[in-house]
């Protein structure tokens, strides 16, 4: 039985330690401190007037995602807290 | 060495560790995979579920399926060394079973539920999906720790059990 007890522990080294390298989701939009960020409401206006039904928002690292829908399809939107410009945007 | 576990339980039972494992590891991270993962769970859950109905004997809940007050008493007598002689799952494991699936049909629906046009952004809904997958996580160590801690109660090598499907005989 050694074999394959090698084999998951290197699968799960591999699972547990590469994974956030392979990450898709999107936490870092700002080296700017804390105390400098805009409030999440200016992202979450933002996204509205791009034309997103805005269902909410929360902190994810150093960006503001906003869960938006268009057209019926769902969006996340990860804005700067510095700049609230629009960094990435992902369907889901 | 008596047939226990038959064979669609051991591969539900090892599918529904794997896709548990691969979503626990892709949460927050890849978020592609973590909703594969989560189908696979809610398909192994909802066959687990109905071969709980229409399987064969110790697959079925109404073998081992016991009130709460006996699943004490029985967790009482094992922590004095008195683990009993249950051919199939043990009340414990059968308390464990049962809170198992019903934690993880509550994540992977509320999981579903997020990707949703409905659900979506909702955070009661994501509440929901983080607490009961947090205690589905919770209850893989312990699950994990008690089979360990009963194979060595019963002497018994209870992993090799799941795989092979047999069981030394004991008295009913």
């Amino acid at each position: 039985m050694k074999a394959p007890i090698k084999t998951t522990v290197i699968a799960l080294s591999f699972v547990f330690g590469l994974a956030p390298a392979f990450a898709d989701g999107f936490t870092n939009c700002t080296n700017a401190p804390k105390s400098s960020w805009k409030p999440a409401s200016e992202a979450e206006a933002a996204a509205k007037a791009a034309g997103y039904e805005v269902r909410r928002s929360k902190i994810e690292g150093s960006c503001y995602e906003v869960y938006g829908v268009n057209g019926g399809k769902l969006f996340e939107l990860f804005y700067s807290p510095e700049d609230l410009s629009l960094k990435h945007t992902k369907a889901k | 060495m008596l047939d226990v576990w038959d064979l669609p339980l051991r591969i539900l039972h090892w599918l529904l560790a794997l896709s548990v494992l691969i979503a626990w590891s892709s949460a927050n991270v890849f978020d592609t995979v973590h909703e594969i993962a989560g189908y696979m769970t809610l398909a192994a859950v909802a066959l687990r579920l109905a071969w709980g109905v229409f399987g064969t004997r110790h697959a079925r809940f109404q073998n081992f399926i016991r009130p709460p007050a006996a699943v004490w008493r029985y967790l009482v007598q094992a922590a004095r060394r008195q683990p009993g002689r249950y051919q199939g799952l043990n009340p414990a494991g059968a308390a464990m079973a049962i809170t198992l699936l019903l934690l993880l049909s509550v994540s992977t629906i509320s999981g579903w539920m997020q990707l949703t046009s409905r659900f979506f952004g909702v955070e009661w809904v994501e509440q929901v999906h983080t607490w009961s997958s947090n205690l589905v996580l919770l209850l893989v160590v312990v699950h994990v720790l008690g089979v360990l801690a009963m194979s060595a109660l019963q002497k018994e090598n209870l992993i090799a059990a799941m795989i092979t499907g047999q069981k030394r005989r004991r008295e009913s």
